[in-house]
Parts: C-alpha cells; sequence; structure tokens
C-alpha cells in the first residue's frame, strides 16, 4: 500500500445501544502513512470507533471499509482473520498472557497464522531487539515494568506486519517516563510508513506522534484538523 | 437487612451463571447422593428389609392336626398368624405344571405375622380360586386367569400373586376351599422378640411347642434358613449395587467440591473488595458462605426430592427380587442428603474462603486472577515450542494454571470413565452369560417328542410322537434346511452319597455343537461320561475326573466327570445317549433341537415337520432374557448415565470458571486474530486432555475393579467366576472406553467454551 491510499473508510456509521447512541452518522478516511489521534471526552464514543475499525463490534448502519474490505460483510471468523493480517492493536492494560513469556506472546500472533514456532520466535527476537527489550524476552509479564509490557505489547501487535496499528490508551497505564518511551516507539514507527489510529486523552501524545487529530463528540466529530509534530 | 445479606444477595443476583452452576450441580449431587445412599442402604441388607416390611415369620411351622387342636396353638405373648390349614397339591397331572405346591388355607394376607404382599390380581376370596407365591415381576408361564385342573379335586384358577418373603406356602386359597382339598397339617407362624441366630429360634420353638404332645409338630423352617437361601440366589445384586452406591457419593462429592471451591477462588476480587470497604474478615467469610449457601440450599432441597423421585424406582427394580414390595427410603438417606450436602458445600466454601481471608485486601484485590507456578509456565513454554496448532497448545497448558480445580475435575473424569468401564463390563460379563446358559437361538427349532422321564404322563394333551426315535431323527436330519440336530432325553436321578437329586439330560447328535458351552474338560463322548455345572461340583465338593455313582428306576451306574459346562442350573448333569441304556435301556428321545440354515422360513419348517410327525409338538422360541439380566443391565445403563452426566456437569462448571477468569486473555486472542472456532478449540482441548488422562487412568481401575466385583457377584451366586465372565474387555471395547474420559470432557466443555468463544471482546478488553 503506498501512501495516501485510504486504509479506513468509515461512511456514515452510526452505533446504538440499548440506551444510547455511541457513534452517529460518522465517517471518516485514513490513509496510509497516517498518525490520526482521535480525542473526546469520555463517552463520547472513541473506543466505539476503534472497535468498528478492527472488527471488535459491528455498527448497526453505515459501512466500515478497512484496506479495502468491506468489514460487515465478514463473519466473525472471517473478522479474525482481516484482524490476525491486517490490524495490530494495543490495550491500555496491554492484555498480555501472563503464562507465556514475553517472547511467547509476541510470537503467539504469528503462530496463529501458521508460521512455525521457531520462525516466529526469530521473528519475535528480531522485534525485540528493534523495541530495545532483547534483554527481557524470556521474562514474564509479571516481571516486566509498564513501558516494557507496553513494548512487548507493541512488538505483538507489529508480529503480522500489519498495515493499520490501532492503540487504545497506549500510555493510559503508564508512568510519565515510560509513557514518553512509548510514544518514541509510536513515532517512530510512523516515520517509518506504519500508519497508526491512537485513541487517547493525552494531548502531549496526541500532538508528538498523531499528523491529523480528530476530536469526537456525541459520536460525532467535532473538529478535525492537521498537526505539526512536535519534535 | 444486614449489610452481609445485602452484599450476599447482590452477588447471587449479579452472579446468575455461576448461581444456576451451583444449584444444578447440587441438584444433580443430592439426587445422586440420594440415589447412592439408597443404594447402599436397600444392598446392606434387602432381605432384611422386604422380611421386616412383612413382620416376616421368625418360625414356620407345621402341626398335626389329629394331635394338636387350634386352641392347643395359642400361646400368650408372642406374635403369631394362624393356625392355618395346609395341604399338598400335586399339579403334575395338570394342563399347568408347577410341581407339588404346599398350600395354605387363609382369609387374608395381612395380619400380625407374614404379611404377604399381593402384587398382582388379588387374593382369594371364593372357592376355586387361588394365588400363587411369586417374586414380584415374576410369574412365569403362569397368569392371572389360568386353570389348574386336579383329577378328582377342584379345578382351581388363579386369581393373583403375591409374595411372602417367610416362604409360608406355594400357593393361598381361602379356609373352606383348603377344607375342601384336604389339609394334612396346622399352620402356625410366629415372630420371636428374639431371633438373630440358631439358637434363638430353636429357644422360640420350645416355648411355642411346650406341652404340646409327642410328634405334634410335623416339620419347621428358620427365617434364617430362608434367608441364607435367598441371598444366595439374589446376592449377586449386592457388590454390584454397593460399588454403585460408592462411585455415585464420592462422584457427588467430587462434583460439589470442584463447584464451590471454583465459585470462591474466582471471587477472590470481590472479597477484596468487600475488604477494602470496611468488612470485617469474618463478615466476607459470611458473604461468601451465604452467597453460595443459598443456591446450594435450593439445589439440595430440589435435589432431594427428585432423588427419592427418580432414583426410587431404579433401586426399587434392583431390590424387586428380593421382595421389597414398596421401596422408601430411610429416613437417614433424606436427613444425611438433605442436611450432609449443605454441609459439604460449606466446608467447600470454608477452604478457599479462609485463605482469601488471610490475604491482605490490596493483594487479593490486585491478584491476577490465575494460578502461575513455575511448573505451569515451564509446561506452557515447551508446549509453544511445539508443531501443534497454537490453540491447542494453549488449551493443553491450560489445566496447569489451576492444578487443583483440574486435578478434581480431572478426579471426577476419572470417576465418570471408571463407572462407565465397570457398568460396560458388567453388562458384557451378564449379557455373555445369559446368553451361555439361556441361548435364544433365532435359528434353533425345539421338538417336544413326549413327556420328560420321570414325569407322569400329562393326559391326552401330552406330545406323543407317531414315528420312531429313530424315524423322527432321521425324518428331520432329511428335512431341507436341518444343518444340526440334537436329541435329549431327560431323567431324575438319585446321586450316591448326596441328599439332592440331579437331572441328567442324555443328548445324542451334534452334542458338542448345539449343547451348552464346555469351559474346561471336554464334552462327553462315550458310555459312562459326564460334564456337570461348576456349581454342582462346589456344592458337592467334587472336581473333574471324579467318579459319581447315580441311580434311576432301579438301575445304578458309575459316571465319571470329564468337564465343566456352562449353565445355571446346579443340579443339572449331561451325558451322552451311551449312557441312558445303562439306567433305561431302549428310551426314546423327549426332544429335538434342529439348527436350521440361515434363511430358513421357521414356520414353513415346523410345518413340514409336523405333516411328517403330527404327535411332535413344536416349542414357542426361547425367551433367552433373564430378569436378574435385564435388572442389572438397566441399572448399570441408568446409574452410568447418571454418573457421566453429573461428571461431565463437572466439567462444565471448570470450564466456565476457566472462561471466566480468561475471559481477558480470551479476548485479547480474538484482537490478535483468534477464530472462535479456535477459542472454541482451546477450551475444549484443555478439559479433552483431561479426558485424555481420565480415560488412561479410569478404564484400568474400572476393570480392576470389575475384576473384584464380577468374582464377588459369582460367589453371592454360588458360581465360578469363569472365563466367560472375566474376559469381557477386548481392544476395540477398551479402545471405545478410552474415548469414554474425552467423551465425557467434550460433552461438558462445548457448551461453555462456545459460550466463551462468543464473548465480546470489545466488552472484555476495554472494561478493566
Amino acid at each position: 500500500m503506498q501512501n495516501g491510499d485510504a486504509v479506513v473508510e468509515m461512511t456514515n456509521v452510526r452505533k446504538e445501544y440499548s440506551d444510547s447512541v455511541a457513534l452517529d452518522g460518522l465517517s471518516l478516511t485514513v490513509r496510509a502513512g497516517e498518525a490520526v489521534a482521535v480525542m473526546g471526552p469520555s463517552g463520547s464514543g472513541k473506543s466505539t470507533l476503534l472497535n468498528m475499525i478492527a472488527g471488535l463490534d459491528r455498527p448497526s448502519s453505515g459501512s466500515v471499509v478497512v484496506h479495502g474490505t468491506d468489514l460487515g460483510v465478514l463473519s466473525e471468523t472471517g473478522l479474525a482473520l482481516f484482524r490476525r493480517r491486517g490490524i495490530g492493536m494495543v490495550f491500555q492494560f496491554f492484555n498480555l498472557l501472563d503464562d507465556l513469556s514475553a517472547l511467547d506472546n509476541v510470537a503467539l500472533a504469528a503462530q496463529l497464522t501458521g508460521t512455525s514456532a521457531g520462525q516466529a520466535r526469530k521473528r519475535a527476537v528480531e522485534l525485540f531487539g528493534e523495541l530495545g527489550i532483547a534483554h527481557r524476552k524470556n521474562v514474564y509479564p509479571a516481571q516486566l515494568s509498564g513501558g516494557e509490557r507496553q513494548r512487548v505489547a507493541v512488538a505483538r501487535a507489529l508480529m503480522n506486519r500489519p498495515a493499520l496499528l490501532l492503540a487504545d490508551e497506549p500510555t493510559g497505564a503508564l508512568d510519565s517516563r515510560s509513557g514518553e518511551q512509548v510514544m518514541d516507539l509510536l513515532l517512530d514507527l510512523n516515520q517509518i510508513g506504519q500508519t497508526l489510529l491512537l485513541v487517547t486523552h493525552d494531548e502531549r501524545l496526541a500532538t508528538r506522534c498523531a499528523t491529523r487529530l480528530i476530536e469526537v463528540v456525541d459520536g460525532r466529530i467535532a473538529r478535525e484538523h492537521s498537526l505539526e509534530r512536535a519534535l | 437487612m444486614n449489610a452481609v445479606w445485602q452484599a450476599a444477595w447482590a452477588a447471587v443476583r449479579r452472579r446468575k451463571l455461576q448461581t444456576i452452576v451451583i444449584g444444578v450441580v447440587v441438584c444433580a449431587a443430592s439426587a445422586t447422593l440420594v440415589m447412592a445412599l439408597g443404594l447402599l442402604e436397600a444392598a446392606a441388607a434387602p432381605f432384611d428389609r422386604a422380611f421386616a416390611a412383612q413382620q416376616g415369620a421368625h418360625l414356620s411351622a407345621a402341626f398335626d392336626p389329629e394331635k394338636v387342636s387350634e386352641a392347643d396353638l395359642e400361646r400368650e405373648g408372642t406374635d403369631s398368624a394362624g393356625p392355618f390349614l395346609q395341604t399338598t397339591v400335586d399339579t403334575s397331572s395338570s394342563d399347568v405344571f408347577l410341581g407339588s405346591l404346599t398350600v395354605v388355607g387363609r382369609p387374608d394376607p395381612g395380619g400380625a405375622v407374614d404379611r404377604v404382599s399381593v402384587w398382582q390380581g388379588r387374593w382369594a376370596t371364593n372357592p376355586g380360586e387361588i394365588v400363587l407365591n411369586r417374586a414380584p415381576g415374576t410369574t412365569g408361564r403362569t397368569e392371572v386367569g389360568s386353570r389348574i385342573s386336579l383329577p378328582d379335586r377342584p379345578a382351581l384358577t388363579v386369581v393373583g400373586f403375591a409374595h411372602s418373603v417367610t416362604g409360608s406356602a406355594d400357593a393361598w386359597v381361602t379356609p373352606a376351599q383348603a377344607r375342601e382339598l384336604g389339609p394334612t397339617a396346622l399352620q402356625m407362624l410366629y415372630r420371636f422378640a428374639k431371633a438373630d441366630t440358631a439358637a434363638d429360634v430353636d429357644a422360640g420353638q420350645a416355648r411355642v411347642t411346650a406341652g404340646l404332645p409327642a410328634g405334634a409338630l410335623l416339620g419347621t423352617l428358620s427365617h434364617l434358613t430362608v434367608k441364607d437361601k435367598a441371598t444366595s440366589e439374589l446376592g449377586v445384586f449386592i457388590p454390584f449395587l454397593m460399588i454403585f452406591g460408592v462411585l455415585g457419593l464420592v462422584v457427588a462429592v467430587l462434583i460439589v467440591a470442584n463447584v464451590v471451591s471454583g465459585a470462591v477462588v474466582a471471587g477472590l476480587r470481590h472479597i477484596g473488595m468487600l475488604k477494602a470497604i470496611g468488612f470485617t474478615p469474618n463478615q466476607v467469610m459470611a458473604v461468601y458462605l451465604v452467597m453460595v449457601s443459598i443456591p446450594a440450599v435450593a439445589g439440595c432441597a430440589l435435589g432431594t426430592v427428585a432423588g427419592n423421585l427418580f432414583a426410587k424406582p431404579v433401586v426399587q427394580d434392583a431390590v424387586d427380587g428380593f421382595g421389597v414390595d414398596e421401596l422408601s427410603f430411610a429416613p437417614w438417606v433424606n436427613v444425611v442428603a438433605a442436611l450432609g450436602m449443605p454441609v459439604l458445600v460449606a466446608l467447600a466454601a470454608l477452604v478457599p474462603a479462609l485463605r482469601a481471608r488471610r490475604l491482605p485486601a490490596a493483594r487479593v484485590i490486585s491478584a491476577g486472577t490465575t494460578a502461575h507456578t513455575g511448573r505451569a509456565l515451564r509446561i506452557q513454554r515447551w508446549l509453544s515450542g511445539t508443531r501443534l496448532p497454537r490453540s491447542v497448545s494453549l488449551g493443553l497448558g491450560l489445566p496447569f494454571a489451576r492444578a487443583g480445580r483440574s486435578a478434581l475435575t480431572l478426579a471426577a473424569v476419572v470417576f465418570g470413565v471408571m463407572t462407565v468401564t465397570l457398568a460396560v463390563g458388567v453388562t458384557m460379563s451378564m449379557t455373555a452369560y445369559n446368553e451361555a446358559v439361556r441361548p435364544n437361538h433365532a435359528d434353533r427349532v425345539e421338538l417336544l417328542a413326549g413327556p420328560p422321564l420321570g414325569l407322569r404322563v400329562p393326559g391326552e394333551e401330552a406330545p406323543a410322537a407317531r414315528l420312531s426315535d429313530a424315524e423322527d431323527e432321521s425324518m428331520l436330519r432329511s428335512l431341507p434346511g436341518t444343518t444340526a440336530l440334537l436329541a435329549m432325553s431327560q431323567l431324575e436321578t438319585e446321586v450316591a452319597g448326596g441328599t439332592q437329586k440331579a437331572m441328567i439330560s442324555f443328548y445324542r447328535g451334534d452334542g458338542a455343537t448345539l449343547g451348552p458351552r464346555v469351559l474346561t474338560g471336554q464334552w462327553p463322548d462315550g458310555p459312562g461320561q459326564v460334564v456337570v455345572p461348576s456349581r454342582f461340583l462346589n456344592q458337592r465338593g467334587l472336581s473333574v475326573g471324579d467318579t459319581i455313582t447315580v441311580a434311576a428306576r432301579g438301575n445304578r451306574t458309575q459316571v465319571r466327570i470329564v468337564g465343566v459346562v456352562l449353565t445355571n442350573n446346579a443340579d443339572q448333569i449331561f451325558a451322552d445317549w451311551s449312557t441312558l441304556d445303562r439306567l433305561v435301556p431302549g428310551a426314546r428321545a423327549d426332544s429335538y433341537q434342529v439348527r436350521t440354515a440361515p434363511g430358513t422360513n421357521r414356520d414353513t419348517f415346523t410345518a413340514a415337520v409336523l405333516a411328517r410327525d403330527p404327535g411332535l409338538r413344536v416349542l414357542p422360541p426361547r425367551d433367552g432374557t433373564s430378569s436378574t439380566a435385564v435388572i442389572i443391565i438397566s441399572a448399570a445403563v441408568m446409574l452410568t448415565l447418571v454418573l457421566g452426566a453429573v461428571a461431565a456437569l463437572g466439567v462444565f462448571n471448570t470450564v466456565v470458571l476457566n472462561a471466566r477468569e480468561r475471559r481477558r486473555d480470551l479476548g485479547m486472542l480474538k484482537s490478535i486474530g483468534m477464530t472462535p472456532r479456535q477459542v472454541t478449540v482451546l477450551l475444549v482441548t484443555s478439559m479433552g486432555a483431561l479426558g485424555v488422562v481420565g480415560g488412561l487412568i479410569g478404564v484400568p481401575v474400572g476393570i480392576a475393579v470389575h475384576q473384584v466385583v464380577v468374582p464377588a457377584m459369582a460367589r453371592a451366586g454360588q458360581a465360578d467366576a469363569v472365563d466367560i465372565l472375566m474376559n469381557v474387555y477386548h481392544a476395540p471395547t477398551l479402545a471405545l472406553l478410552a474415548l469414554t474420559g474425552v467423551v465425557i470432557a467434550v460433552l461438558g466443555a462445548v457448551v461453555p467454551a462456545r459460550g466463551a468463544a462468543r464473548l465480546s471482546i470489545a466488552t472484555v478488553l476495554h472494561n478493566e
């Protein structure tokens, strides 16, 4: 995919729950190579927006097309296969498997695609080196710091070389120093061409990593503007 | 409403699935417990129960009416029934052959002693009516309405079947009818205050016969003798029922311990939160005990009622043969189930709750939801390097994360597999034995040529072959469709040195093919050779190779035992036809057995036989079923289903708990591309692994128990545990049995696993 091509195209997406409307006719396009930060108050629909793009949830109406694939036509299994190769996700609370070592957590993503354990571990070791945590590869999540856990989570998200990296409050559970490290990591990734979509409350993260800022209020895009990265 | 109750009730309402699972498991376990305890109680003393229920007679006595009057027999201070007029009726010349019957004239079946239970039809209230003494469900060839016509005596119509555990009579009629039949004795039935030993019964007998003229007492029957006979005939059930009772008990306890302790462990974080907002450690414990007890008490109450409703018929079937008329579980069974199960639940909850109580609140709140031990991590690391699909290797490692829970689940699966293995083994043993002793060959035609030797000719109705023995045999052999033929003649003989008689069946023709199965030695093929059942040898202290002397019709001959055959009649001997000539020279066969070729029409064949010799009588095809075998097999099937279902319920609960604890992990796995099917595979594999191990442990243990139970059953039936009973597990059967554990595990796991696979990732991952 070349820079400028649309990676995500959301059109008039509405998501209703029994007692509320999370997204109200939202439309959004994310292009390859962009780093888009989504901000907004609690309950504004940011996480729902992310879930729609990741295929974790389905819209009540409207369409979500990612890498040219209309997610609305995919079954649960189809969505899983789509996520496996097309999407990398980073969560606020890391969501690592406690009984797998850091290396095996990362290798797991590749193994799901059918890659052998040996090949998966080799690729994971490379990523650990690139992310600066090679010395921690055989440690279990409980023994890692918050920043290290999030780096491991990022490594896992990058394992299958996804075209789109989604991050939901990636620094929300980290101390400031760890948060800085993760911000640097995301910035570096985007600068080498990784498309990013961040959901965050952290304005520093948004302004530092994103090339475009979208503010969501009551399920709609209230404001949208390009950013100059603060280097 | 105090804080403890409020918190507990809120937890019950919020954790609906857990509440339902605890309720259902405790309900099923309580029902199983009622059944298990009921079985144990029933199996412990079925004769005694039946005897007590009927106020059985400790002593049945027959007095000479010429020497004592009815008034002479009255005794103060002793419970008694009678005197009843007693006579003997020989039915050998009747259409309905019932042998020699001891018939008692009795106005009604009730009374202080020997309360006879009428289980079909009604009591005899009019002249010409008779009620036969039979164990419930066993009417034989007679039925209500059957007519017993006797020469020079009034005809009697069967109006009902009743059972006397005491065995006080073979049949009952009205007192007036008994008088008309010609009474030969006065029957008295006594219950003594103490009758546990023969000396007690003798002492009681001395009291009730004191002062009577010499020779007035014609004969007596002690309840101890009756009990010995009953338990030797039906005691075969007892080891079987006992072992199933114990299995039911153990499985019920295991499952409840697993479910309840799992519920408490799953709530560790909740416990920590309660502490954080000011609940004392004891209050926290109380919240948890109440939370678990609410569904447990409801489930226990329902289960106890259900156990009484549904388990009782199973136990009733099993003990019917003992004459237990209407089974009611002893009060202690329900008390133990109703009180014991909640106590068990409380104990199971208490252990992990005490552990949680000791933990600081902060640590409990922050504790991960999974346990991590070094071994579990090493296994998970090793599995991740294997070539197995990742969903499978992750699933295989899951049981090690919660070793205690997995061990309890595994134990339940082991017991489930063991139950199935034992039940299958017992069923196969019973089926093999039944097929051997009661062959139900659709390809055989049995023909009567005349009345069996030793019995009186039953008049014009009896079969009477028109052709000679040799002509009949030749005719039968020449018929299209005949592939093998056996001619047989029966003769009642005295066995010298013994007190019992024996029936010898003399075989001519293809005896080795069509005769009973030879277990050891050989089929007799010459004069003076016999084969006998093992019970014949055991009761007389004989062995193969010994020689015995038999006598009949004034002739005597020695025969050598050359083998052991499988048959359930202890007093039946089989000999070659050449031996018959020594006892009854020139006797003819009284029956023939023909094996027909496949595809031969039975009706066409028998029509051809009767066209050539109309004097032959074709017997209806044998009903090869045995009520004992049917009851044991059906009880085995029922118990297996119940215990297998309870074991599967334990697996279900484990998967529910694991999935709940692992919901964040499962959500993450789905978020990185694990399909719902793979999530299902992961969770099912985790239990399938336990199923495999459970199968590998449960099958050999089940076989070992079979090797103990079946010989015990055989001993109770005074038979040998012959190969046909013991060697029932063959390779294909073992392979299928080994899969039982996997089947139990997969059946229990698949529903909650599919539920977990449908978890909303968005909800799981964003709600921390």
